[in-house]
């Protein structure tokens, strides 16, 4: 990979191409989706404890999950939101990996 | 049970003995549901879910990456439930302290035999229990009770006012 500063001879294909790239790399979804059977407190603890999430935040997407049916809790590189939706699946959580709507 | 309070970062709990011992049968359960891990079983899929609901080669991989580690995990947390409610030396009541990270083994314990019972007691997605008398009292009430444990323990370790 070229570094900024050595990209001495920047042509406009190659800058279109990064942006591609890394669009993509960007392009994917860890999805936790509502069940009836773990409690609000719990959900929202694995947020803020895995993902490091304040708690704010954590609760957000807690009740985002628990009123609308799902929510997206990162979005990245498919290897790490599958790392994420792996973990999820550890703590017992209904989790999906998927690609973002562009 | 008592979820009796902080331990560091961690936790203290009180069984009597009858507890301990209904704790250490379900947490042998749960170890059996895993290691027979039976595609035939609908509970594995909660505990297990798919991950590529879309895309059945994706799923295919993922399960074939993530399974074995998420299986021994599950499995490593249910065994030391299960050990640490041991009464078979006649106490009458258990004493456990628990740090974060067992602590941490214990939540996804409780989480994992719920979404189990959860299964058997046929729970709805409103959070209500279809109607069916096969359906086992006994199951119902380990349900409630794994929530309620698991909700004290929360209070301690996350509590609100914090």
């Amino acid at each position: 990979m070229t570094g900024i500063l050595e990209a001495t001879d920047v042509d406009l294909d190659v800058d279109l191409d990064r942006a591609t790239r890394e669009g993509v790399a960007r392009s994917w979804r860890a999805i936790v989706w509502d069940d009836p059977v773990n409690l609000m407190s719990y959900v929202s603890y694995v947020f803020r404890s895995y993902f490091g999430y304040s708690r704010e935040e954590a609760e957000r997407l807690m009740l985002l999950v628990h009123t609308t049916g799902k929510a997206v809790v990162a979005t990245g590189h498919r290897e790490a939101m599958e790392r994420h939706v792996q973990a999820m699946h550890g703590y017992g959580l209904q989790a999906t990996v998927a690609r973002a709507e562009s | 049970m008592i979820v009796a309070g902080r331990s560091g970062e961690g936790v203290r709990l009180v069984l009597e003995a009858e507890e301990a011992m209904l704790l250490s049968e379900l947490a042998d359960q749960v170890d059996s549901v895993l290691l027979l891990g039976s595609g035939d079983d609908p509970a594995i899929d909660r505990l297990l879910p798919n991950a590529y609901p879309d895309d059945v080669e994706a799923a295919d991989e993922f399960e074939r990456y993530t399974r074995g580690s998420l299986v021994d995990g599950k499995r490593q947390a249910a065994q030391s439930v299960r050990d640490a409610t041991d009464v078979s030396d006649g106490r009458d009541l258990v004493e456990i302290e628990l740090d974060e990270s067992q602590a941490w083994g214990w939540l996804t314990f409780l989480t994992d035999l719920r979404l189990i019972l959860a299964e058997r007691v046929g729970v709805t997605d409103d959070g209500g229990y279809t109607e069916d008398e096969e359906r086992d009292d006994y199951l119902r009430a380990a349900y409630e009770w794994a929530g309620f444990v698991q909700g004290s323990m929360l209070e301690i370790l996350d509590p609100m006012d914090a």
